[in-house]
């Protein structure tokens, strides 16, 4: 087990932490999958409306790789399809049938089985299974080639991202099922898989520490798979590495040794404005008002899915998606404030030094408020203080405006680990991240129709 | 509040859409934000944003300068008085100083926030809040008897030509404060330079009273006489060390006192706001200069090059510069190593130019506005390092 330490990155005191319990929450009558909220693919719908549908049923497939089959977390019937702009797919909501709940079978895989299966073998169950979408390719952070040799894979047990579930919470009792989960990734690339787990969370080093290689410590997002492979990778050979989520992992897991589609999932419901913040274990793409009580709201909250500094936001009747593990509830802050300029700001979270919050050991509110207006640039450089990859935001923001893909490239652009710390922390509101994350996605869609 | 509230609100409309006043939408916005942040939200992650605005950041330097505007007042009529004659009392000192400082300090804020208006309008950019920081810093960086129109003149050559036509603030080379004081400086050499101008005349009534004014230390210490040292030379004038610590000399407005230009670079530096690797690089150069300039000192040479390094920094506008003009991050470099560099050959240059170039006696001015010049280089250096020890991900 070796140990990283990351300087930087922002150090939050944030109120509405989710508190360790657990609470299995009963299936509810409808779930759904978002196929607008998985990057990159390109979604070719297998069912329509009224379809019967059982649980592990494909229900669209990725046009750009048809084996990239995505599968129903519900038995029962499609109860609506809903588009957006462009015909974009954004929902697949299917009605849940009870007693029983139709359930496709897959092939299990035993323990025994597992050390000698051959990795073709092995990738042909989990494109079978649909459960592929679990690997992500850096940088881009697309589903890989399935024919593809990842330098690494990195596991990721944590997410400091506020709020995300704690790892001591989703692994307590399948310590065997990661275990297991991992042997099946040393089949796809053996020796070469790396598991880490955030310094703090000491009970998930005792138990699952023989399995760790690296123990982060740091602040946000120092446990993101793009920040840590920073750190570790020798050469350029190493930065199309592919990563899997702790909670993902544990479902290519359940796949694999069960011969099931894994439909549990533990999300963080969270934040200064949750009525309940605690852990809940819910169906894969349940709906946020099973989460959350709308009726207990004061109003005036934002709901996002994922955490603070990457989610989505969403109304209160939308779903949860694929790759969300947290539902955070946060205030709008939508009032203007009062002489905001000249407030000390006991209670004002700021990475400056510039308020009083600095000397404030307590837990802050944080907003969505954007604190200010667009400026230009006045070169605070606190944008590249923050960054966890050494970049400089600022002058990567300037050649990405100028269109020097020669230079941003060099700069660093595709190190980014698309935190958003650099937007958070930007007086001037300048939408860096975001603005990173566009060019990544263009660049990446550039690079797949002229491959050389 | 609710009054002021309602009052933004209904002024509104008359800046919106196709209203007469519609152009001058940023300068509105500018005024709500003094009184009211925004009611703006995020509309995509990450969804909170710090609390810290360019407002703020800004108001910051004004809050530190405002110590070094009022002592500006304060010494203003104590010089005065002193070269008159007069009774050091000190209200009626202040009230002649503030007399001379608070219409040049107002003329400055006019035209400097009258051009932003202006090109904000017609380039439809927000206005930027450093203005009010330049606008700020160059009255305190003049004499006290320059008249009103040059500071408007500089004022409006700084913002115009040292910013505006640069595309506006973060695309500007140059410290715009500075760009109108070096105007100035060019322009107007007589009224700018010699032992008059740093001292305003007192009025008796009708007549002026026949004022003795006084030398300034740096004119002291470059025409010091050889069988003296510069540090005797100053005593003898009435400047030692603490004097001119404290700043109780005639120079310019607000530049005199180090010791609170020190208090605020502190400040400014432990909240962040000024850079710490330009201050403490501009201290280094200094130091580090007049100590080679020491080791050539002896016989024969002038005073000048064997003077205590730290009266460098304690007189004339060294202090001033490098705590509020050196540290104005749009027109230093932006890599933290390039800061060091930069902030180093400021001082470094500041010492050359005092020392070996009587035709200039202030040399921070210049050294700053050349190394504005060099900031772009520097940094396009360090990148190139920086690049070179990144593993390319293309
Ligand atoms: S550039 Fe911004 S979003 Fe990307 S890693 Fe750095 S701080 Fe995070
Ligand atoms: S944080 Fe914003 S204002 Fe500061 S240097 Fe970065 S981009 Fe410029």
């Amino acid at each position: 087990m070796q140990k990283l330490t990351m300087k930087k990155g922002y150090r939050f005191r944030m109120a509405g932490a989710p508190a360790d319990e657990l609470v299995v929450l009963p299936a509810p009558a409808r779930v759904a999958v978002l196929p607008e909220r998985i990057p990159h693919i390109k979604p070719r719908l297998l069912v329509k409306k009224g379809d019967q549908v059982q649980i592990g049923s494909p229900l669209f497939e990725d046009k750009r790789n048809p084996r990239l089959r995505f599968l129903s977390p519900g038995g029962g019937t499609i109860h609506d399809i809903s588009f957006g702009p462009r015909r974009v797919v954004q929902a697949i909501v299917i009605d849940r049938k009870e007693n029983p709940e139709p359930e496709t079978r897959f092939q299990a895989v035993t323990e025994s089985q597992l050390a000698q299966i051959d990795r073709q073998a092995l990738v042909d169950r989990i494109l079978d299974g649909g459960m592929w979408w679990a690997f992500r390719e850096l940088p881009f952070r697309d589903l890989p080639a399935p024919d593809g040799e990842p330098p690494f894979i990195l596991v990721s047990l944590n997410a400091k991202e506020p709020f995300q579930p704690s790892p001591a919470v989703y692994l307590k009792d399948h310590e065997q099922l990661l275990a297991y989960g991992l042997k099946a990734l040393n089949v796809l690339a053996p020796g070469r898989v790396r598991v880490f787990a955030d310094a703090s969370e000491s009970s998930v080093i005792e138990k699952a520490g023989q399995w760790l290689t690296h123990v982060v410590s740091g602040n946000y997002p120092c446990d993101d798979p793009a920040t840590v492979l920073y750190r570790i990778k020798s050469d350029a050979s190493q930065n199309r590495a592919w990563f899997v989520a702790g909670q993902d992992l544990l479902a290519l897991a359940h796949l694999l040794r069960e011969g099931r589609y894994p439909i549990r999932r533990v999300v963080a419901v969270a934040g200064s404005a949750a009525p309940d913040r605690r852990h809940c274990q819910i169906r894969l793409g349940a709906p946020l008002s099973q989460l959350v009580d709308d009726a207990r709201l004061r109003g005036g909250e934002r709901f996002v899915v994922g955490g603070l500094f990457r989610g989505y936001s969403s109304d209160s009747d939308g779903y949860v998606g694929f790759y969300e593990t947290a539902v955070n509830v946060v205030p709008e802050g939508g009032d203007p404030e009062f002489l905001a300029l000249f407030n000390p700001g006991v209670s004002r979270p700021s990475y400056s030094r510039t308020f009083l919050s600095r000397l404030n050991p307590k837990a802050l509110v944080y907003n969505c408020n954007m604190h200010g207006d667009l400026r230009a640039c006045i070169a605070c450089m606190h944008c590249a203080d923050v960054c966890p990859v050494d970049l400089l935001p600022q002058m990567i923001y300037k050649s990405i405006l100028a269109e020097e893909v020669e230079e941003y490239l060099e700069l660093g652009l595709l190190d980014c680990v698309e935190c958003g710390l650099c937007s958070y922390v930007c007086p001037s509101k300048i939408e860096l991240s975001r603005t990173f994350i566009a060019t990544k996605a263009a660049y990446a869609k550039e690079q797949a129709v002229k491959p050389d | 509040m609710k009054a002021i509230r309602q009052f933004f609100e209904n002024q509104r409309r008359h800046f919106e859409g196709n209203a007469p006043l519609a152009r001058l939408e940023p300068f509105y916005e500018a005024m709500e934000r003094v009184f009211f942040g925004t009611g703006q939200v995020t509309g995509q992650a990450p969804h909170a944003r710090d609390s810290l605005t360019v407002q703020r950041y800004m108001m910051l330097v004004i809050v530190m300068l405002l110590p070094c505007l009022f002592f500006g007042m304060y010494n203003v009529g104590l010089q005065s008085f002193k070269a008159a004659g007069q009774p050091l009392d000190f209200w009626p000192m202040m009230v002649f100083g503030a007399k001379i400082v608070l219409p040049l300090v107002i003329i400055s804020y006019l035209f400097g926030f009258g051009w932003e208006i202006v090109f904000s309008a017609i380039r439809k950019h927000p206005i930027s809040e450093g203005v009010f920081v330049t606008a700020m810093l160059f009255p305190l960086t003049l004499p006290p008897s320059t008249p009103w129109w040059q500071a408007a003149l500089g004022i409006s050559f700084g913002v115009v030509l040292g910013k505006e036509v640069f595309g506006g603030t973060g695309r500007n080379f140059l410290n715009p404060a500075l760009t109108g004081r070096a105007f100035l400086y060019f322009a107007y050499p007589i009224q700018m330079s010699g032992d008059a101008v740093w001292t305003a005349v007192y009025n008796h009534g009708a007549q002026a009273v026949d004022a003795v004014t006084a030398a300034t230390p740096l004119a002291l210490a470059t025409t010091a006489p050889a069988s003296q040292t510069v540090e005797q030379t100053l005593a003898a004038a009435g400047y030692d060390f603490s004097t001119l610590f404290l700043g109780f000399y005639p120079d310019s407005i607000g530049a005199s006192s180090a010791l609170l230009c020190l208090i605020g670079a502190v400040v400014l530096m432990i909240i962040g706001v000024a850079s710490y690797r330009i201050i403490l690089g501009d201290i280094i150069g200094v130091l580090a200069l007049g100590y080679v300039l020491n080791l050539f000192a002896g016989e024969g040479s002038a005073p000048y090059l064997g003077m205590n390094p730290f009266y460098h920094l304690i007189i004339g506008g060294t202090a001033f510069g490098i705590a509020f003009m050196t540290t104005d991050p749009v027109s230093a470099p932006d890599t933290h190593a390039a800061r060091w560099i930069y902030g180093f050959f400021i001082g470094a240059l500041t010492v050359l130019i005092r020392v070996f170039n009587p035709a200039f006696p202030e040399g921070i001015m210049l050294a700053i506005l050349f190394m504005n010049v060099f900031a772009p280089v520097l940094d396009h250096l360090v990148i190139r390092l920086r690049i070179r020890k990144r593993i390319p991900n293309i």
